[in-house]
């Protein structure tokens, strides 16, 4: 059995009725997630790379993704406000979490599960430049080019999305949905609700 | 010592131009609101008739941006002055975002009671 039809056969799943149909089958997701490995396992050889991702929506695909790599590599972990009620206040979006490895001089590899605006990006890459690697490439798993303000060169790509509010595999709304296996397209009326039950 | 001049806010026409800005000050991108009209039809004297102005300007990205909550029925106006602009401007680059883009930016930014407010419930989308 693998992992996403556990997820089906728990019929009181109260995720799952959240969801209006599976976009992104697991299986799909972690054939896709080989290939990326296969390819960042050729491209940087030799190269001892920094895998850095940006919390929390990473986690799911940078834990498959590593373990997909077959050379050398270090991993951190970044995190900046998100544009809550909070963080609007202050006005400026700032890291809550920074590195732990220094990455001047080495080769990075900054990893993220969905590229939307580009906006979150774009500043987690400025920063991340001003420390001079000896090189910045992006990895992306899902990439929704219909909202992209902030264009950036984007080297390996997992999958292109449509236009539609989608959660799971790290994507969240509001803190759920993290950790469904595969990506889901929510059911509408979910998207008002939650303001109401959460 | 000087301090640096404020930036002076714009009135914007609608809420959603107010929060679509909120989100660029936060990432620290630079914007500019409604600079620039360009002329789209003009009639035998050369008078402009039509003309369009988009909300947003980019510098950075050099990249117009225009938001609109229209119904998708009553895009098709807009539509039309974007392959226009497309024609008549080939080194401009515009890009559009409609009303559910829109709503899913809102939701994406946590920003549940703007899309609300803006876009209606899920059933009035639906008509």
């Amino acid at each position: 059995m693998i992992v996403e039809d556990l997820w089906k056969a728990d019929k009181n799943n109260v995720l799952m009725d959240e969801i209006q149909s599976v976009y992104v089958s697991a299986e799909n997701i972690q054939q896709r997630v080989i290939e990326l490995g296969q390819a960042i396992s050729r491209d940087y050889v030799g190269k001892n790379p920094v895998l850095v991702g940006a919390l929390k929506g990473v986690l799911c695909f940078m834990a498959d993704l590593i373990r997909a790599i077959t050379i050398p590599i270090e991993v951190d972990l970044i995190a900046i406000s998100s544009y809550s009620q909070e963080a609007r206040q202050k006005g400026l979006v700032r890291m809550v979490k920074d590195l732990d490895l220094p990455i001047t001089g080495r080769h990075v590899l900054f990893v993220e599960d969905v590229i939307d605006t580009g906006l979150t990006l774009n500043y987690l890459i400025n920063s991340l430049r001003a420390r001079q690697p000896a090189s910045i490439e992006v990895c992306v798993l899902f990439d929704k080019n219909q909202h992209r303000l902030i264009d950036l060169p984007i080297r390996y790509k997992g999958f292109e999305l449509p236009d539609y509010f989608v959660v799971g595999y790290g994507l969240d709304y509001h803190e759920r949905f993290r950790n469904l296996p595969f990506v889901g397209i929510l059911k509408p009326e979910v998207l008002f609700n939650r303001r109401q039950s959460g | 010592m000087d301090e640096a001049p404020k930036k002076v806010q714009p009135v914007f026409i609608h809420p959603i131009e107010e929060a679509f800005a909120r989100i660029l000050n936060f990432y620290g991108v630079e914007w500019q609101y409604e600079p620039r009209t360009f002329p789209l039809e003009w009639d035998e004297n050369g008078n402009v008739i039509e003309a369009f102005k988009p909300d947003f300007y980019l510098p950075q990205q050099d990249l117009y941006v225009e938001l609109t909550t229209l119904r998708p029925k009553l895009v098709r106006h807009k539509n039309r002055k974007l392959r226009r602009i497309k024609e008549l401007y080939p080194e401009v680059n515009v890009k559009l975002f409609k009303r559910r883009e829109l709503r899913n930016m809102m939701l994406r930014f946590g920003m549940i009671e703007e899309a609300e407010r803006i876009f209606g419930t899920a059933a009035q989308e639906k008509d």
